[in-house]
């Protein structure tokens, strides 16, 4: 990068070129520009005029280029007749500023002072009060007392609630129009604005629902004063009794950081509860922001309905018993069995899954399953994987994001942000799916296949680049099976694809997110070996901000296949009869129809947050630990392994997974187990050589960041996004190693042929999962059970929008709701998971029928 | 001297499109035509024609800064004239509006625009009607649209009605409303002639309707013609809108340099009631600050120059002219409710001050103020200066500023209890000393 | 001369009244100032005063005080604006009568009074909760949670002097 000189208050620094100001002179100089509206992930507007300064450039003379100085040495500056704003400035060779003169400061005070003129000073019962960056602005800055009438003050509405989770104080709010910029210009979602003008300006939301966007939480996070809070916290505590503990979103695969804000709580009996969730700044993985599922979510952590004690089946009831009865059954069982699988949950951390990985050895036949079982090819991430150091916001103009069967913002919310944001920069985005998704509208080529077709459509892809001559000839060298892929796909099922595939052939770097909408297992892995085969011929493999990134359905799933679990071997698991099955944390019974065959194996046994439909066919329930009681990692889709840390006391007696495992193997012979989490990673470092650096140290190392969000400085984020739990490794892909060999192999599409409509299994970010549906809050955000279908489709069918249906598929009987689409391409009908509270199909499904329930007439009495 | 802006002051009808052609319309965009865009540029630069908006910016410079390789360049009109007491783009969009047209397609030629917009103020819907009717009819004559004149260029040109907001007569807040954003200006640079700047982010000129209106005749009768009306440094005729207490108000047309004598006396008949003198003047509507209108300066030539010297600017040049006896606190205080009721509320200084300005304005002239709020209403005029986003926050604090500094003794009757005002309960403000 | 020095002065003392009081029975007034145990306060209308803010529980130097708050609604109203204190604890043995929660206190709602009778048989007793330290409702007052009209009682502060 090129480096310009800059002057800050007559010293000289060095710093990057094309670098914002008052981003520069906080990182560089130390030198605090106060700003309000200016956020540093967000494009400068220059409103609240805090952050004026005298500006000026140093004088050059115009034949040397050299800088003109004074008697004294220093370099002469020309200065603006008027104070700039340093937060529109972009730095520049030669750039001169004065921060701490005394005409900028009483400009300060004199912006301060406006600004606290028409705010209610209400900081005692304010939720940002604390650490509210217009408070310590005004620590900083300003006079001590306001000149003008109390009395003339605006009074406005105190309390207008933005949909359900959010609420603005019309009063507080400063116009800094940080919200609605985030909410237009980064999400993309037009759900907040400006109404009237003047000092009645207003944010109001324009959205029905009201603030109708998957990100509205980070709006209350870089809100600088109070206006913005959220319908969770509410009241919930003052800042400075907090306890922060870095930890990660349990959900998604995207690895975001998160701070849980822990307090004691006289309604949980007196016991440290998490009061918020919070983000915490990883420039790698979330920047600052969070999904509403991952700031909303957590209410899990402290139900009342959590399991306490290990459940023992006698006479066809659980009955609580003590841990050692409980493993006693256990054991023994295990020392008889013959056979078997074990399934694990999408958010087992990574020690959990190696101690279950250590038990299950003990029985020669095991399976090692992986749930949901929706995508495969966890070796192939490993293959061709984003490179070590990758960063979505290293992402430029020439550069592609490819996304194929995937609905981002409903799967991976955090990686259609940085999408959406990459593309804003620049970035060609090139979409491959069935049906148009909100990410279309962004994408530079949308590129539609026949749902189950994306195989063929990747393979098109491949044809079309090697049709425009665009194949990275570099990299064939280290690069087996070429011809036979060439030839392989010499007969293309999509041949509009050129334009495309030239702006992949010509990117300098491209990230493929890949996705298992619509296809089956075995055509999800396929699709994984054809983006590999795409991502080798072009030459993005093996470097940073290149490869592949799985779009897996859980916080976890990278680690479950790193460490040796399958997808595959869930199915076996299902399909074959067994002799004990252990689910570790997940609920297959109660959300795939196929797992209903776990009922036939003889013993069952379930370690579980909640009561659930694996937990009644469970022999043993083992009451396990959430997130927030244990410490452990998690490997995120872009294999960054995190740490997350004990931030809530426990539960009754409940155990992490890894320590459940660990006493039963022990139990049947094997060691004793280990004292800590770290302990078992250091196992880990040890044994499984791509884990060989993940060491507990290192993934907590906490290098600075630029730009600085997470200080404690909170004027310049909004609030603190300090981390202080590591920012993580990512773990390395054999293509980054240049002297392996690399193989791409022909596959097959495998479309399957269907007559008549078929029943796709989609997935929604708010969904009644296990974990996320005890967070009530979030009720009106999840959708009734339905189905998505074609206007067509549904005409014939005899069905319209609204309509409550009844549908059959493999036998089970659905009642949805049928919401129309014209997007949808005829044949498919949407069924997103998880709604109702019945298993679900799990792969596209004929659809046996449809038939519409007539309401019955309510019978009024009298 | 004969009329080249107010031609409809002498030929009937000259705004429709037969008429226009009949003296001699479209005859300089013809000519313009055969002249190479930048000779075009460079005779309006010899003109030293200066933008007629109330900056004075030369007109040619700022067409000379679009960038020659952008694919997409855009003229706006800025008929959103909303100053109060300005009337003179009125006149000349609603009985010239060919020449409006005419000059504004030679600053299109002239920077080889893709586009021309003319963003109307809501009012003038009835204006922007008929002109939409004259623009079809150049359009039928190919001097609009696809490959005009047997040429390569294509120009469109394309109305916009304002939905009513002062703001929207500043150029950027103006793109942005005609964007569909909302209207509220942006920071500058980049400067609408820039890339990132302008309508839809592409290097654009924006021009006042009579600036444009100049146009034509300079590339008729050659820039040295021009300037040989006015002064060097201000050529040209300019129309001086007159209200107020003045015996005749309307707009006059009359060459730059010309006296305040030969305006208000001889052409528009000095004061409104005889035996009364003038006392103050507003040269530029309500932003700019207010002047003493003396018997001394009377044989000042008003030039963008001289009213910079007197204390003031020129602007539009939209004189409100007050004679003895006006109640100059009532006056500052109406000024003062404008900007508050016109002030877009983007930046910090401009939302709270006009706010502010307008509640002391208000204790004041019902007679609840006292010495410290003419203090209060002092410091926090200052503490707006300089400080805002565009230029309405710095206009908002003039009026104030002004006036307490020539008539500081009428706000002291005001404070002093000598002097109130009733006002409407919804316009007063809760008092509790 | 000693002697009949020192008997002077014990005669003196002994006619004198006795600085000595007979507590229980009889109960010594305190000074004006005198920081007792603390009231939380209400104002005329029998609204608290207390708005949940903390910023006592910040103040002190001994963590003798824990608060936790809840929104108000008009249905059921504590104090004027949206929060009031759901939890209010103080513990007895901890504090250290220093006063602190008082100047911090932005409502006035705290203040420490001439009680200065505290005991307890068990550490948990000496945990003085809500109900034990705020004041009956004065005459004139309701009860709270009070139900209002709309928009009668949205602004805590500063606008805290007796809502009407």
């Amino acid at each position: 990068m090129s480096e310009v000189t800059i002057y800050i208050d007559g010293q000289e620094y060095r710093v990057p070129a094309n670098t914002n100001l008052v981003d520069v002179a906080k990182f560089y100089a130390d030198n605090d520009i106060p700003v309000f509206c200016y956020h540093p992930k967000m494009a400068p507007v220059g409103m609240c005029r805090m952050c004026l300064v005298k500006m000026g450039s140093v004088e050059k003379n115009r034949e040397t280029g050299e800088v003109v100085t004074d008697e004294n040495g220093n370099p002469k500056i020309r200065w603006f007749p008027k104070l700039q704003t340093a937060c529109t400035q972009t730095v520049y060779d030669g750039l001169a500023i004065i921060t701490n003169s005394e005409e900028v400061q009483v400009a300060r005070d004199d912006i301060i002072e406006f600004i606290l003129t028409s705010h209610p000073l209400d900081c005692p019962i304010c939720d940002k009060g604390g650490e509210c960056p217009l408070q310590n602005l005004t620590m900083r800055h300003g006079p001590g007392q306001s000149v003008f009438y109390y009395e003339d003050k605006m009074h406005l509405d105190k309390h207008v609630p933005l949909g359900e989770l959010i609420y603005l104080d019309r009063e507080r709010c400063i116009q800094c129009a940080r919200c609605t910029r985030f909410c237009d210009e980064l999400v993309g979602d037009d759900v907040l604005a400006f109404h009237e003008r003047g000092r009645r300006l207003q944010i109001v939301t324009i959205s029905d629902p009201p603030f109708d966007t998957k990100f509205s939480g980070n709006t209350t996070d870089i809100c600088p004063v109070g206006a913005l809070t959220t319908a969770d916290f509410r009241f919930g505590a003052r800042p400075w009794e907090l306890k922060e503990v870095p930890s990660l979103d349990p959900y998604g695969p995207e690895g975001a950081n998160i701070s849980l804000s822990t307090r004691l709580d006289r309604d949980a009996g007196g016991r440290i509860v998490i009061k918020r969730v919070m983000p915490r700044q990883n420039e790698y993985v979330n920047e600052i922001w969070i999904s509403d599922k991952t700031r909303f979510g957590h209410h899990h952590t402290r139900s009342d309905e959590r399991l306490t004690k290990p459940l023992i089946r006698q006479n066809g009831q659980l009955a609580e018993a003590s841990w050692e009865e409980a493993y006693q059954v256990i054991t023994d069982r295990l020392r008889a069995a013959k056979s078997l699988g074990v399934i694990a949950g999408p958010n087992q951390s990574n020690e959990d899954l190696w101690e279950l990985k250590q038990l299950a050895s003990h029985v020669e036949n095991h399976h090692l399953g992986v749930f949901p079982a929706t995508m495969s090819g966890g070796d192939i991430v490993n293959t061709v994987g984003v490179g070590v150091g990758t960063n979505f916001l290293d992402l430029k103009k020439g550069d592609v994001i490819v996304v194929v069967a995937s609905d981002l913002e409903e799967e991976a919310p955090i990686w259609y942000l940085r999408t959406k944001v990459a593309r804003d920069r620049g970035v060609k985005l090139v979409l491959l799916n069935a049906r148009p998704t909100k990410l279309s509208k962004y994408a530079k080529y949308n590129l539609t296949y026949a749902y189950g077709d994306a195989v063929s459509a990747i393979n098109s892809l491949i044809s079309a680049v090697i049709g425009a001559g665009k194949i990275n000839d570099e990299i064939l060298s280290r690069v087996d099976g070429y011809d036979e892929l060439a030839k392989s796909v010499k007969k293309p099922a999509y041949t509009n694809f050129t334009e495309a595939a030239e702006a992949i052939g010509d990117a300098q770097n491209m990230i493929v997110l890949a996705g298992s909408e619509g296809l089956t297992l075995a055509q999800q892995r396929e699709l994984m070996q054809a983006c590999a085969n795409l991502l080798i011929v072009t030459g993005h493999v093996g470097r940073p901000n290149n490869g592949l990134i799985p779009v897996w359905h859980g916080a976890n799933i990278q680690g479950a296949y790193d460490l040796g679990f399958t997808a595959e071997a869930t199915e076996a698991i299902y399909q074959e009869s067994l002799d004990v099955v252990l689910v570790a944390g997940c609920n297959p019974v109660g959300e795939v129809v196929e797992a209903e065959a776990l009922q036939n194996a003889n013993f069952v046994v379930v370690t579980s947050l909640f009561e659930t439909e694996t937990t009644a066919i469970a022999d043993v329930v083992l009451p396990r630990q959430s997130f927030a009681e244990r410490d452990g990692t998690f490997t995120s889709g872009e294999r960054r392994v995190q740490r997350f840390y004990t931030a809530q006391g426990v539960i009754g007696e409940s155990l992490p997974d890894w320590r459940i495992f660990a006493e039963i193997h022990y139990r049947l012979g094997g060691p004793k187990p280990k004292l800590s989490a770290g302990a078992v990673m250091a196992e880990i470092n040890k044994a499984v050589p791509s884990y060989a650096e993940m060491r507990y140290k290192k993934l907590a190392e906490m290098p600075r960041q630029f730009p600085d969000v997470g200080g404690e400085d909170l004027y310049y984020g909004g609030t603190a996004y300090q981390n202080r739990g590591g920012i993580g490794q990512q773990t390395p892909t054999v293509a980054e190693d240049p002297e392996a060999r690399l193989s791409v192999r022909p596959v097959e599409a495998m479309t399957p042929k269907f007559d008549g409509l078929v029943v796709i299994p989609t997935t929604l970010l708010y969904d009644r999962g296990v974990l996320f549906r005890r967070s009530t809050l979030m009720h009106q955000r999840i959708p009734a059970p339905h189905i998505v279908i074609n206007p067509e489709d549904a005409e014939a069918q005899g069905i319209t929008d609204g309509d409550t249906v009844a549908i059959v598929v493999e036998g089970h009987r659905y009642e949805v709701q049928v919401k129309i689409d014209k997007t949808l391409p005829r044949g498919a009908v949407l069924m997103p998971r998880r709604l109702s509270n019945r298993p679900d199909p799990s792969v596209p499904t004929v659809l046996e029928s449809i038939e519409k329930i007539v309401q019955p007439v309510p019978v009024t009495e009298g | 001297m004969e009329n080249i802006l107010l031609r409809n002051r002498t030929i009937p009808e000259i705004g429709t499109f037969e008429t226009y052609l009949e003296h001699g319309g479209w005859e300089a965009f013809k000519k313009a035509f055969s002249m190479s865009p930048d000779e075009v540029i460079q005779e309006v630069l010899n003109s030293n024609l200066r933008g007629r908006g109330g900056a004075g910016f030369s007109t040619g410079r700022k067409w000379s800064f679009i960038p020659k390789d952008a694919e997409r360049k855009y003229v706006v009109v800025n008929a959103d004239e909303s100053e109060p007491g300005t009337f003179k783009d009125r006149e000349l969009l609603e009985f010239n509006a060919q020449q409006v047209i005419e000059g504004a397609m030679i600053a299109a030629y002239a920077i080889q625009a893709t586009a021309v917009y003319i963003y109307f103020r809501g009012e003038f819907w009835d204006i922007a009607h008929n002109f939409e009717q004259e623009i079809a009819k150049a359009r039928e004559a190919n001097l609009i649209g696809q490959n005009i004149l047997g040429g390569d260029w294509s120009c469109e040109f394309y109305t916009h009605l304002g939905a009513g907001a002062y703001i929207c007569g500043e150029e950027s807040a103006m793109l942005n409303s005609l964007q569909g954003l909302l209207g509220q200006p942006r920071v500058k640079p980049p400067f609408p002639v820039m890339k990132g700047g302008g309508l839809y982010y592409e290097p654009t000129v924006v021009n006042n309707v009579e600036t444009l209106a100049n146009v034509p005749w300079i590339i008729v009768n050659g820039a040295d013609a021009y300037r040989a009306i006015g002064t060097p440094e201000s050529p040209g005729p300019k129309i001086f809108c007159l209200s107020g207490h003045i015996a005749k108000a309307g707009n006059y047309e009359i060459p730059l340099g010309t006296t305040f004598r030969e305006l208000l006396y001889d052409l528009a008949g000095g004061p409104q009631h005889e035996g009364k003198g003038f006392k103050a003047l507003l040269p530029s509507g309500a932003s700019g600050p207010v002047i003493p209108l003396t018997e001394d300066m009377m044989d000042t030539p008003m030039t963008y120059e001289s009213l910079v010297e007197l204390g003031s600017v020129l602007g539009s040049a939209s004189f409100i002219v007050m004679e003895e006896g006006t109640d100059m606190v009532w006056a500052a205080y109406k000024m003062a409710q404008f900007f508050k009721h016109e002030s877009c509320g983007k930046c910090t200084p401009c939302r709270e001050g006009t706010y502010w300005l307008n509640q002391l304005m208000t204790r004041i002239i019902s007679g609840q103020g006292t010495m410290r709020d003419l203090e209060i209403l002092e410091n926090a005029a200052t503490q707006m200066q300089g400080k805002s986003l565009c230029a309405l926050g710095e206009f908002a604090t003039s009026p104030i500023l002004g006036t307490l500094k020539h008539y500081r003794a009428e706000f002291e009757a005001y404070v002093n209890g000598e002097k109130q005002k009733e006002l409407p309960a919804s316009k007063t403000v809760a008092v509790a000393h | 001369m000693g002697i009949i020095n020192g008997l002077l002065t014990t005669i003196k003392y002994a006619l004198q009244s006795p600085v000595t009081i007979q507590y229980p029975e009889e109960e010594r007034v305190v000074r004006e100032r005198y920081k007792g145990k603390h009231v939380l306060r209400r104002y005329d209308n029998g609204l608290e005063r207390c708005i949940g803010c903390s910023l006592c529980a910040a103040a002190c130097p001994a963590d003798a005080i824990w608060v936790e708050a809840a929104e108000n609604t008009d249905d059921e109203r504590y104090s004027p604006g949206e929060r009031y204190a759901k939890t209010y604890e103080i513990n007895m043995l901890r504090c250290i009568f220093c006063g602190y929660c008082e100047d911090a206190c932005p409502t006035e709602a705290i203040v420490l009074e001439h009680e200065y009778q505290l005991s307890f048989t068990d550490r948990r007793d000496a945990i003085y909760t809500k109900d034990m330290l705020i004041v009956p409702v004065p005459e004139g007052g309701l009860p709270t949670p009070q139900k209002v009209e709309p928009g009668t009682f949205d602004r805590a502060i500063p606008d805290m002097e007796d809502p009407k």
